[in-house]
């Protein structure tokens, strides 16, 4: 066939004055290594101090000093170290052992079973994981104590009693469940609903009663799920601050985080916390190694699987009304009473089972919380970095994010596991390490005087929470939308700018309210950071739990827990957020 | 516009080798298609062309400009100005139909009044002027391809680039497309390159094809050459359907052929400009096995043989048996009805290619007779 009956382009299509698109001054390759080199720096850059300030004979701020292992040496001959890590595994290992049992439990008769209530339930269990951290502890500590309102009132006027001492290990680990509970249940949840009902009905059809398929079959296809968990659970109770502050301190029960808190406040023995420190990110970075390893770490992103029309329900006879009194006994005591604990406190001048509480009804702890500057600066400056910060951290997730799975750039593999790393640090030692690094690198200390500080650390220990909502949403969107900018002629900043980043900003929004509740509420890593100019509610009311339970810190709760349930359903509402694990 | 000129395109994705040294010219204003099963390389090729995935080796050039060249060239997608049609349309949803359009006239910064012009002009040519205003999910499927194409069109481009474009419509939609895309191609005039799988649609909107398989180009041809004188076996078998049993060549002087074909009495002088002797592969189309009617035992023409049919099918406009020549299963095909139970066929030495066996492939393994 020859070209010559072709036909030219005809009259009506005259060629339009085209200009090709400008080529930038800083070319888009140039630039990813920029913002990768930036983010690095700061995700993980900010480790090395940490571990610069174990080996070394002086503080990092002081001139001088040299190589050494004395701080190792002081640690590892120090008993009270030792007895701290005993108490931290004994107590990572009751916790971890409780809440399978009851997240696996609840995850099993809640989704699969004809338990009355099971939303009402499971709703209730929930509840937790969106709270504040403290919230639920300043609860426990205020009914379920051995004075505690709650202890007090059974003894007073029943025969029963609360079997449990809160100021031992055992104790906190009761505490510690009622939020792991949920996180087990999540995890457990998701997996079952995925399964395929037919292989259960293979089951059946083979001669299975339904109670044996689902026990022989489902619960083997979740043990995937139950690792993961268990090794989950286990690796953030050995990091755990606030609860061990709050319960264990008084009671010279030391595990390994308050001893670090311990000797970094009281005694200023920085490179003694440093060591410990390095230990303490070694081992929970190696049990979230070995977690990645043996589950992978997809699930996470799984938002909603399986499809729930196809999940068989099992029929448990008379036998489920006795299960959901079960379920909801444990919700009463481990939820409900301490909920009902924290507004008690903060609506009553006294809470003691010998006087009525409506008796001393009073606001008197909230005037008292927005007469003293240091809540009120610490409302402020934590609603700040929340919005500011939460902000800024959404816009550094998604561009970091198009940049991780978008782009042809060499090291985007990095920079995905760059935004999943803040996960693998103990929150002290995320503080910690930005305590070092600004001390290094902002030798005038402006950095730690204002809130950017504290932001910062805040920002980078919440990225993987907000990287993990806004992720699946991207996956969602196919690659030839971009390649279609491309070849019609946009830079790669502009495809993501005009496209992609247009089409994700429902996640992003979604990113954004994770991200405000997370830096709203958190607390350890500003423990180093903190300058009396810095307060911040989260460490405040941790200061002040640790020292007293009183209606001022419970008030500060219903403070905190409002805003954050607000925000957490306005995002439902509006974006869909979902709590996660 | 410019023609295309791609040079030992060579692309390996970890053990697999994606394009095997691909050399091709695409002529200036012709709809070139590259055709071949899933995971031949057209698709890279495509891709490669667009700038999208970067080959390990070879060249690219849009007429005298370089836009791939190892080592040296590497243009960004951005700036090879290609108009492409994607498989899934990729029609941006958050964009009204004139604001997709209208985009590469935006990123070249085009004043708004004749941007504005240039998106009417281009809808009303993809005869959706009426939707200008339309978001993409109120458009049907067919709508959402013209809007894509709409798109590609726009800046005008100098290479139009199509990766099964009408793989998500339904039958007859499809066939209507693709007349469609022919009479608006010849309209605009752009060079166009057009990738399917599907050997209909090869043939029926094509200028040029080339035939891919397992990254290597193995034909290259107008329709008519590709169906009536494919290159190989591969080609044969892919394109149409075809009918390969064993045969022998048992005399060859350049012109004609004298073969001996498996469960065939009388040997068959055909057309044949090779003068190598032995075991080969001939292939015939089912259309043009020849059914003796006339029933009974009349006087028998030349090469006829009688085989029991195995299995007949009817297709609304044709009938098809299945009958067994030595052994190999063999397609006829007719528009009437024959004789069931028997069937006495000829075979057109005229419509008898012939493949020697080619020692460095192992393609033929999938054509060897069934028993």
């Amino acid at each position: 066939m020859s070209t010559a009956q072709l036909r030219p382009p005809p009259a009506h299509t005259p060629p339009s004055p085209v200009k090709r698109p400008r080529r930038r001054w800083l070319s888009t390759n140039a630039s990813h290594y920029i913002l990768w080199a930036l983010a690095l720096l700061v995700i993980v850059g900010s480790v090395i101090p940490v571990v610069a300030a174990a080996v070394w004979s002086t503080p990092l701020y002081e001139s001088g000093g040299h190589l050494t292992w004395d701080n190792f040496d002081a640690l590892l001959t120090d008993r009270d170290w030792w007895t701290a890590v005993t108490n931290s595994i004994l107590f990572a290992a009751l916790n971890t052992a409780g809440s399978l049992l009851v997240g696996v439990t609840c995850a099993l008769f809640l989704t699969r079973t004809d338990v009355p209530g099971r939303r009402v339930l499971t709703t209730f269990l929930l509840v937790p994981i969106a709270l504040p951290g403290l919230v639920l502890i300043i609860g426990w500590a205020a009914m379920w104590t051995p004075a505690g309102f709650a202890s007090s009132w059974l003894e007073a006027n029943t025969v029963l009693s609360m079997p449990v001492d809160l100021y031992s290990i055992p104790g906190m680990a009761m505490v510690a469940m009622s939020v792991a509970s949920p996180t087990v249940f999540l995890l457990c949840r998701g997996t079952l609903l995925s399964i395929d009902p037919s292989l259960e009905d293979a089951a059946r059809t083979s001669g299975a009663s339904p109670l044996r398929s689902l026990l022989s079959v489902s619960l083997p296809l979740m043990r995937p799920a139950i690792t993961n968990a268990a090794l989950l659970v286990f690796a953030l109770s050995m990091e755990v601050l606030g609860l061990p502050l709050i319960l264990g301190f008084s009671n010279k029960i030391s595990l390994i985080s308050t001893y670090l808190y311990d000797h970094w406040v009281n005694e200023s023995q920085q490179g003694l916390v440093s060591a410990g420190a390095v230990f303490l990110l070694i081992t929970v970075s190696a049990l979230l190694v070995l977690r990645n390893r043996l589950v992978g770490d997809t699930a996470r992103f799984t938002t909603t699987t399986g499809k729930p029309t196809g999940v068989r329900v099992l029929k448990l006879g008379p036998a489920r009304w006795f299960t959901a009194a079960a379920i909801a006994f444990f919700l009463l005591v481990f939820v409900a009473v301490p909920l009902a604990g924290v507004f008690l406190a903060a609506f009553t001048s006294i809470l003691s089972p010998f006087i009525s509480p409506w008796s001393v009804l009073t606001f008197s702890n909230f005037s008292a919380v927005f007469e003293n500057p240091l809540y009120t600066d610490s409302i402020v400056n934590s609603l700040l970095i929340a919005t500011v910060g939460g902000a800024l951290t959404t816009l550094a997730i998604a561009v970091l994010s198009v940049i991780a799975h978008r782009s042809r750039f060499r090291f985007r593999g990095s920079l995905q596991q760059g935004m999943l790393w803040p996960r693998m640090m103990p929150a002290l030692v995320t503080g910690m390490a930005f305590f070092w690094s600004f001390a290094l690198l902002d030798r005038s200390g402006a950095i730690r005087a204002s809130l950017w500080g504290i932001g910062i650390a805040f920002a980078v220990r919440s990225l993987a929470l907000g990287y993990s909502a806004f992720y699946p949403a991207l996956a969602g969107i196919g690659a030839d939308l971009d390649n279609a900018a491309r070849t019609s002629g946009a830079t790669w900043w502009t495809a993501m700018r005009t496209v992609v980043l247009r089409l994700v900003a429902p996640a992003m929004g979604a990113s954004f309210v994770l991200l405000f509740v997370a830096m709203l509420n958190d607390a350890e890593p500003a423990v180093f950071l903190v300058t009396d100019e810095t307060p911040v509610l989260g460490l405040t009311m941790l200061q002040l739990a640790a020292t007293s339970i009183g209606g001022t810190v419970a008030a500060l709760g219903v403070i905190q827990m409002v805003i954050t349930l607000v925000v957490l359903g306005a995002g439902r509402a509006l974006l869909g957020v979902r709590p996660r694990a | 516009m410019p023609s295309l000129q791609l040079n030992k395109l060579t692309k390996q994705f970890a053990e697999h080798t994606a394009l095997h040294e691909v050399s091709l010219t695409v002529r200036d204003g012709e709809i070139f298609t590259l055709l071949g099963p899933s995971g031949c390389g057209k698709s890279t090729t495509l891709w490669s062309i667009a700038g999208l995935h970067r080959p390990d080796s070879g060249s690219i050039a849009f007429g005298d400009r370089v836009v791939f060249d190892h080592g040296h060239v590497n243009i960004e997608p951005e700036h090879r100005n290609c108009g492409v049609v994607f498989q899934s349309y990729a029609i941006w949803p958050h964009l009204s139909v004139a604001a997709n359009v209208g985009y590469p006239l935006k990123l070249r910064k085009t004043p708004k009044a004749e941007r504005d012009r240039r998106v009417r002009e281009v809808l009303e040519l993809v005869e959706l002027g009426r939707h200008a205003d339309r978001y993409p999910h109120e458009l049907s499927g067919g709508q959402q391809q013209r809007v894509a194409l709409a798109r590609a069109l726009a800046h005008p481009p100098d290479l139009l680039l199509l990766d099964e474009p009408f793989s998500n419509l339904d039958a007859k939609l499809r066939d209507r497309s693709r007349q469609w895309l022919k009479t608006l191609q010849s309209q605009v005039g752009v060079t166009t390159v057009f990738v399917t799988h599907d050997q209909d649609e090869a043939l029926s909107v094509s200028d040029r094809v080339a035939v891919m398989d397992q990254g290597k180009v193995r034909q290259v041809g107008t329709p008519t050459e590709i169906y009536e004188h494919p290159a190989d076996l591969f080609v044969a078998d892919f394109v149409g359907t075809a009918n390969i049993l064993a045969a022998t060549v048992v005399e060859a002087d350049g012109a004609h052929a004298v073969l001996r074909v498996d469960g065939v009495g009388e040997p068959l002088k055909v057309p044949h400009t090779d003068r190598r002797l032995g075991p080969v592969r001939i292939c015939i189309r089912p259309e043009n096995i020849e059914i003796q009617r006339g029933g009974g035992d009349v006087r028998r023409p030349h090469h006829t043989l009688t085989a029991k049919v195995d299995n007949q099918a009817y297709l609304g406009d044709h009938y098809r048996y299945t009958i067994r020549i030595g052994g190999t299963p063999v397609i006829v095909t007719t528009t009437r009805p024959a004789a069931t139970g028997e069937l006495t066929v000829s075979l057109p030495p005229d419509d008898i290619r012939v493949f020697h066996e080619e020692a460095d492939s192992n393609e033929e393994n999938h054509h060897a007779p069934v028993h």
